[in-house]
């Protein structure tokens, strides 16, 4: 790829180039920004297209539950939840790889993040509005959804602070803000280089507008330095707190297979996993389709690779976890729930394609050839995807329903309503990026510069411009 | 009517970051006062070229967080304890380990308006218009250009200044005039 046959390396801990060594600002400039200019091509018209229809499943699937009430899903006692809560925490779990890079990775001074923080960071908030659609149509009402919200309201009522399901709202609204507000302040700097890069009036104004005047004032960015390394440093314990929350909802329960102490970080590894599952499984069509080969390096997907062989380790260990517990505490409905129903039951078939997905395929990534290899890693990636989505199916589903009292079992299985919901999510989410690709920069730019720059002053503290490979691990921080 | 007040700008682009930073340090050493330079991504070593003083942004940031803290506890407390008393299975009205996560999500909240409004208000953003953007050339500050702007008294002489930009190293030098921001 961007690797050229003069590199040398100079640290064997980082052998691959970070931005293709042939760059300066205004190329980089004209490479990062060429795919919003250039009208997109077929590809784009036709996933574009395939996102169109699939969102046109979406309001359908929404416009027949609000018209009926949600007696049309396949939800009904004692699988009182079902598709809404599955895909709900999925996509949740998908948004948080998104604030990982950007947050975490950038308070670690971990390089690799720049080129791909921005791709993240939008799929985190498009995710994240998939997310909140699903229990919001959970309400069954939702055009009193605000009921939620502590507002003093003519029932004189309050909510109950006490239950996980008034902090998830909390939670889930509070990550949705703190991501775009992050990401839109992230976006400023570019938003004006399009401003300035424009080439008709109408763009100027629009992206000018957005841009709100920004004109790289060394006095601006003297606040902004500090304004976006404390974001990300509020990002960084958000993240974590949203998803044990959301375990939360299951943890504070009763039910067996929910009912356990492992749950937030076991939540959270698993939300991470599937999160950089996500990224590689948009970023390898994407970054051939925008041309940005040589600032997504194979490098990057490499490092996220070993992420979710180590998350997916993390993950199988909360597996382990759950079955040991249930085991030690000799509680017959334990055992019950994680040897026999879950294993051998109705749902068999699910549990065992996610330990397929999540325990077996990340341990491929052991190896630098699987790590390395596109189509490997784009395959495994969307298993990993599969299998984080049956395991929410297992935990809520199989929990639900064979619990306690035979008498009381019932199987559960989705309508067309569920499916056409979810798949109409995966359209919306789609269609999201794709004009996300098309209208902003998917790199951001400002930073890559900045690497750049960094890179090349290391190159030559080496005394060599091939040292611009193996800058990687250079002291002083992108921010 | 009201007279429009103009403000006038020595603007001087130079080819590299290290060559903006180095010239804005000379030219404050100078006793040139109110200079500001403009580039694609933040300088190193320019807040200090300028002579800024600390970011005022974490405080700003501070304030807000504390503020969600105070608000979200209150705002239980007072709901769940005082206004509305519910016995949830024998729990005491005023628990406030189940309190932690919304006072947590609050002070974030809070704290992020703090910093996204707090970096807005001290950088007087959004503000579509500024003079120098009255210099078509300055528009390559936000891609690959490395400004300096030095304030001008409107309808003096700029040619000294402009002079000392030049023998600094700037690669263009130009006076941009417009509406006082």
């Amino acid at each position: 790829m961007a690797e050229t046959a003069s590199t040398t390396y100079h640290d064997p801990l980082e052998p691959r180039p970070l931005v293709a060594p042939h760059h300066d600002d205004a190329t980089l400039n004209e490479t990062l920004l060429d795919h919003v200019w250039r009208k997109p091509g077929k590809g784009w018209f036709m996933l574009f297209g395939l996102s169109l229809s699939a969102l046109g499943l979406l309001v359908i699937g929404v416009t027949y539950t609000l018209a009926r009430g949600i007696g049309v899903w396949g939800n009904n006692q004692p699988v009182g939840w079902a598709f809404d809560i599955i895909n709900f925490v999925w996509w949740v779990g998908i948004g948080h790889a998104g604030t990982l890079i950007s947050a975490i990775l950038l308070l670690f001074q971990q390089k690799w993040r720049t080129s791909i923080n921005r791709f993240a960071e939008a799929m985190t908030l498009f995710a994240v509005m998939c997310a909140g659609l699903f229990p919001l149509l959970h309400t069954g009402r939702p055009w009193f959804a605000f009921w939620l919200f502590p507002y003093p309201s003519t029932l004189g009522a309050w909510p109950q602070f006490r239950s996980p399901l008034v902090w998830d709202v909390f939670a889930i609204s509070t990550y949705l803000t703190v991501s775009a507000l992050f990401w839109f302040v992230g976006l400023i700097p570019d938003l004006a280089a399009l401003r300035d890069s424009s080439k008709t009036k109408l763009q100027r104004t629009i992206y000018g507008l957005f841009a709100l005047g920004w004109r790289g004032s060394g006095r601006h960015w003297h606040n902004y330095k500090i304004a976006y390394l404390l974001l990300a440093g509020l990002s960084t314990p958000l993240v974590v707190s949203v998803h044990t929350i959301v375990s939360f909802d299951f943890a504070v329960s009763l039910l067996p297979g929910w009912h356990a102490t492992i749950f937030p970080p076991y939540f959270v590894a698993g939300a991470v996993f599937s999160g950089f599952a996500m990224v590689i499984t948009l970023i390898i069509p994407a970054r051939k389709y925008l041309g940005l080969r040589d600032v997504i390096t194979d490098r990057h997907l490499e490092n996220m690779n070993k992420v979710i062989l180590a998350t997916g380790l993390l993950v199988s260990y909360g597996y382990l976890m759950e079955h040991f517990v249930a085991w030690y505490s000799q509680n017959q409905y334990e055992l019950w729930t994680f040897y026999v129903n879950r294993a051998t039951g109705p749902y068999a078939g699910v549990y065992w394609l996610m330990i397929a997905c999540n325990v077996i395929t990340p341990n491929i990534f052991w190896f630098k050839k699987c790590r390395t290899n596109i189509a490997i890693m784009w395959v495994a990636s969307i298993a990993v995807n599969i299998g984080m989505w049956c395991e929410r199916f297992i935990i809520i589903v199989t929990s639900l329903s064979q619990d306690f009292l035979p008498s009381s079992w019932g199987i559960y299985t989705p309508t067309w309503v569920d499916w056409s919901i979810y798949i109409g999510t995966l359209g919306l989410f789609g269609t999201l990026f794709l004009l996300f690709l098309k209208f902003v920069p998917a790199v951001a730019i400002s930073e890559v510069k900045e690497l750049q720059l960094e890179l090349k002053h290391a190159a030559h503290q080496h005394g060599s411009d091939d040292a611009l490979a193996g800058a990687g691990t250079l002291t002083h921080g992108a921010h | 009517m009201e007279a429009t007040v103009l403000d006038s700008w020595v603007l001087a682009e130079f080819s590299t970051p290290d060559a903006l930073v180095t010239a804005t340090r000379q030219m404050r050493e100078k006793g040139f006062e109110g200079m500001d330079t403009y580039s694609p991504y933040p300088l190193h070593g320019g807040s200090e070229a300028l002579g800024l003083p600390p970011s005022r942004v974490p405080f700003i940031a501070l304030c807000g967080g504390l503020t969600g803290v105070a608000t979200a506890l209150a705002m239980q407390t007072w709901m769940n304890t005082i206004d509305y008393p519910l016995n949830i299975g024998g729990r005491p009205l005023l628990s406030l380990p189940a309190w932690v996560p919304i006072t947590f999500e609050l002070g974030v909240l809070f704290a992020a308006f703090g910093i996204f409004f707090g970096l807005l208000g001290l950088s007087r953003l959004p503000q579509p218009y500024h003079p120098v953007f009255e210099s078509e050339e300055f528009r390559t500050a936000s891609t690959h250009g490395y400004w300096l702007s030095v304030p001008q008294a409107t309808g003096t002489d700029a040619a000294p200044v402009m002079d000392q930009l030049k023998a600094l190293g700037a690669t263009q030098v130009t006076l941009v005039t417009g509406e006082k921001e």
